[in-house]
């Protein structure tokens, strides 16, 4: 078993996942939902072999390259959902969630991305490489999932207002507090992962711990969106529809940080 | 005074600010940076001198983007510390509720009765909410009790830690900012050099480049002495990510290049048609030597180590990278210059002499030495450690505000005949879910109590 026949499995599993969970979608069959679930923690498990067999082979933390780390970021999502799952049981945004995984895993599996693990240059070589990303990635997924739990509460909401709210238990008002709830376990590994060990990695390679490139200025912008979204909840008591808009920027800012920046604008980051 | 307060503990001002910034972030992104005045003129045109008036171009830098951040800066400041002393009271003089009315007007409540007095209903009570971890305070009257049950109570202070971490970051960059320093030295081996803005020498004794097996560079490693007055005092090898650090100051390995202002060639001289070689000649730019018994001298006049042919005709190098040396020689006879032309040491065919005499010499650029230098960069950076305890404290702060959540219960006990009178109510201002099953469990195993 190699680590590419693993992820091409796990891939597999996740795209069988999204097909039990669209079908729960349309029948409402509770069941299916679960049959989803469970593809989709197995895709997981053996997702996570092949990302151990990768550090492994290459000797190195998994995220070097556009293909290792979307491969995270895809496991990261999943991840993150099992977790809320588990503790909000939104099953509902099961169907949503599989896509943006398979949109992840086929973009790492495209031709344009280089899959060979090539020696690291000299600043790559770190261990606060592997935690700046690991944990930067980590926090995006549960950005990714507040994504969805707030769009699904603008439906929701939309639904509610017109009177056609089925009913369902999870009603727009509780999309809006697990959005919340999902955000505040983000924040805090997005502040770790992308600028506290950016930072120290920063200045542990070049010696200076801040130098506005333009990806480290995309990763703060992403997190004065989040700010911007607890500051307004908490102290202005913003909830509902303009909570749910920020929540959506603030995870489009997070995208555009770790793709735009790299195709878009040009700085330091280049490689990953 | 007082409007200037109202102003910056206003967390409105706090949501402008955080937008102005954040646009102003972004825009620094689109337009480059710190490039010249030509090249904004080039790509931006007539709005180029617009751009450079408003500091867009040094936008990080500029006055305008520092201050907005210190206006944030003084918002956090004076916006915690006015919402603290209501905190403190709230935190460390808690007050009794004793109107049922308002525990029953809030969110989570319960009430009910209990066949059994007071003192065993206050009995109950109290230590099914020390067992869930509350801390506990009562307050007897006749007939009557009041408890007030509370647990995280730091978690009252998440955000202020969060803010204090934010302001020390801040004072950090501005120190650094102030009092920072950053440049790059170049040093040969062998070589010790005076330390620019301290008052130390520092020697590179060795430099080694380690290769990955298809060649790429794997790692730098210089091994570097630090001198005080003429005496070694520290040696150290660092290497990407390991730099060394002395007297505030700290050396990171950055880069490594050759001295190509005096390398030594090898060149080797051959007659045509001849399968041996006539001469072979060590020498460095503007050296001449004796060509065996011929009556010839000759002389490097110029050398690159990555040649190109630039856009007016002229020499000139591609890169500081040896990836096709070439040496321009000429030959003198009797303080006459008979030819001249460009030798390569990857294409030893491709080298042809201009020539004013009949001559059967060819030449083969065989060698080249350089000095290999260690580009190290030094910095310091008086602000670095403000960075890291702030960073600190704001994660702490992050989780206590997050994951810590305070929460207050209070209850009423009133008896009659031989019965309890129970009234308690919840308050949370974070996962108000989670408290309100809290609650819930409580209060039906304190019902269930016998
Ligand atoms: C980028 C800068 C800032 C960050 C990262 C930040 C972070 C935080 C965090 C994490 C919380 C706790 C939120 C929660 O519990 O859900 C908070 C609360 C708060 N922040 Fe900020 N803050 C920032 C700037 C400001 C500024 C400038 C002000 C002042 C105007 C401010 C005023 C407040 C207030 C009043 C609270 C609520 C305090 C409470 O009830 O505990 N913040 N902030």
């Amino acid at each position: 078993m190699n680590e590419s026949t693993l992820f091409l499995i796990a891939f597999i599993l996740y795209i069988i996942a999204a097909f039990f969970y669209f079908a729960f979608l349309f029948s409402k069959k509770d069941t299916l939902a679960k049959s989803g679930y469970t593809f989709a923690f197995t895709g997981l498990i053996v997702h996570s072999a092949a990302l151990i067999l990768r550090t492994i082979e290459s000797g190195h933390a998994p995220f070097t390259n556009m293909y290792e780390s979307l491969s995270f970021f895809a496991w990261s999502a999943i991840f993150a959902y099992v977790l809320i799952e588990g503790k909000f049981k939104i099953k509902k945004a099961g169907p949503y969630l599989m896509l943006i995984v398979i949109g992840l895993m086929a973009l790492a599996s495209s031709p344009l991305m280089p899959k060979e693990a090539t020696p690291l240059v000299p600043a790559l070589q770190s261990y606060w490489l592997w935690l700046h990303v690991s944990v930067t990635l980590l926090g995006e997924a549960f950005f990714a999932v507040g994504f969805i739990t707030s769009i699904m509460y603008l439906v929701a909401d939309s639904k509610e207002k017109k009177g056609q709210a089925g009913k369902s238990s999870l009603t727009a008002e509780k999309l809006d507090s697990i959005s919340y709830r999902t955000i505040a376990i983000g924040f805090p590994l997005f502040t770790l992962g992308g600028l506290v060990f950016g930072m120290v990695w920063a200045y542990k390679a070049w010696g200076g711990y801040w130098s506005w490139d333009p990806k480290e200025t995309w990763s703060l912008i992403t997190w004065f969106v989040f700010a911007l979204y607890l500051h307004t909840r908490i102290v202005m008591g913003w909830k509902g529809r303009r909570s749910a808009f920020i929540a959506i920027i603030g995870f489009l800012a997070a995208l555009f940080t770790y793709f735009g920046v790299n195709y878009l604008l040009a700085g330091l980051h280049s490689y990953a | 005074m007082k409007s200037f307060l109202r102003l910056f503990s206003s967390v409105k001002l706090a949501i402008v600010l955080l937008i102005i910034i954040t646009l102003a972030s972004i825009l620094g992104t689109l337009i480059l940076q710190h490039r010249s005045p030509a090249e904004y003129a080039d790509r931006y045109g007539d709005i180029a001198n617009i751009l450079i008036r408003l500091e867009i171009t040094k936008l990080y830098q500029s006055l305008w983007f520092s201050s907005l951040l210190f206006l944030f800066a003084v918002n956090i400041l004076v916006c915690t510390l006015s919402r603290l002393s209501p905190k403190l009271k709230k935190a460390f003089q808690p007050k009794f509720e004793t109107e049922k009315k308002k525990l029953l007007s809030l969110k989570t409540k319960a009430s009910f009765k209990k066949n059994q007095n007071l003192e065993k209903t206050r009995d109950d009570i109290q230590q099914t909410l020390s067992s869930k971890r509350y801390r506990l305070k009562t307050k007897e009257e006749e007939n009557r009790v009041f408890l007030l049950a509370r647990k995280r109570n730091l978690g009252l202070f998440g955000s202020d830690i969060v803010h204090l971490g934010l302001l020390i970051i801040i004072l950090g960059g501005i120190i650094s900012g102030w009092g920072g320093f950053r440049t790059n030295l170049n040093i040969s081996e062998g070589e010790s050099i005076p330390v620019p803005q301290a008052d130390f020498h520092l020697r590179l004794d060795k430099f080694v480049t380690e290769y990955h097996p298809n060649g790429s560079v794997r790692d730098w490693k210089s091994t570097l002495t630090v001198l005080e007055n003429g005496t070694d005092v520290l040696s150290k090898t660092i290497e990407v990510n390991h730099p060394l650090s002395y007297k505030g100051f700290v050396f990171y390995q950055s880069s490594y290049g050759w001295n190509w202002e005096n390398p030594t060639l090898e060149i080797w001289a051959k007659k045509k048609n001849e399968p041996a070689f006539l001469e072979k000649m060590e020498l460095g730019l503007g050296e001449k030597v004796k060509l065996g018994d011929e009556n010839i001298e000759i002389t490097v006049l110029n050398f690159v180590p990555d040649f190109i042919i630039g856009e007016n005709n002229e020499i000139a190098t591609r890169s500081l990278e040896p990836n096709n040396p070439a040496a321009f020689i000429e030959g003198w006879q009797d303080e006459e210059k008979v030819f001249s032309g460009w030798i390569f040491a990857k294409f030893p065919d491709f080298g042809r002499m201009h020539s004013d005499i009949e001559t059967d010499l060819t030449f083969e650029l065989k060698d080249l030495k350089a000095a290999q230098y260690s580009g190290i960069q030094m910095s310091r950076d008086p602000g670095a450690n403000f960075i890291w305890v702030g960073c600190t404290l704001l994660m702490i702060g992050l989780c206590v505000a997050f994951f810590w959540p305070p929460r207050e219960i209070k209850v009423i006990l009133e008896e009659s005949q031989n019965k309890t009178d129970v009234v308690a109510g919840g308050i949370a201002t974070k996962n108000r879910e989670d408290f309100q099953s809290e609650f819930d469990n409580v209060m039906e195993s304190i019902r269930r109590l016998k």
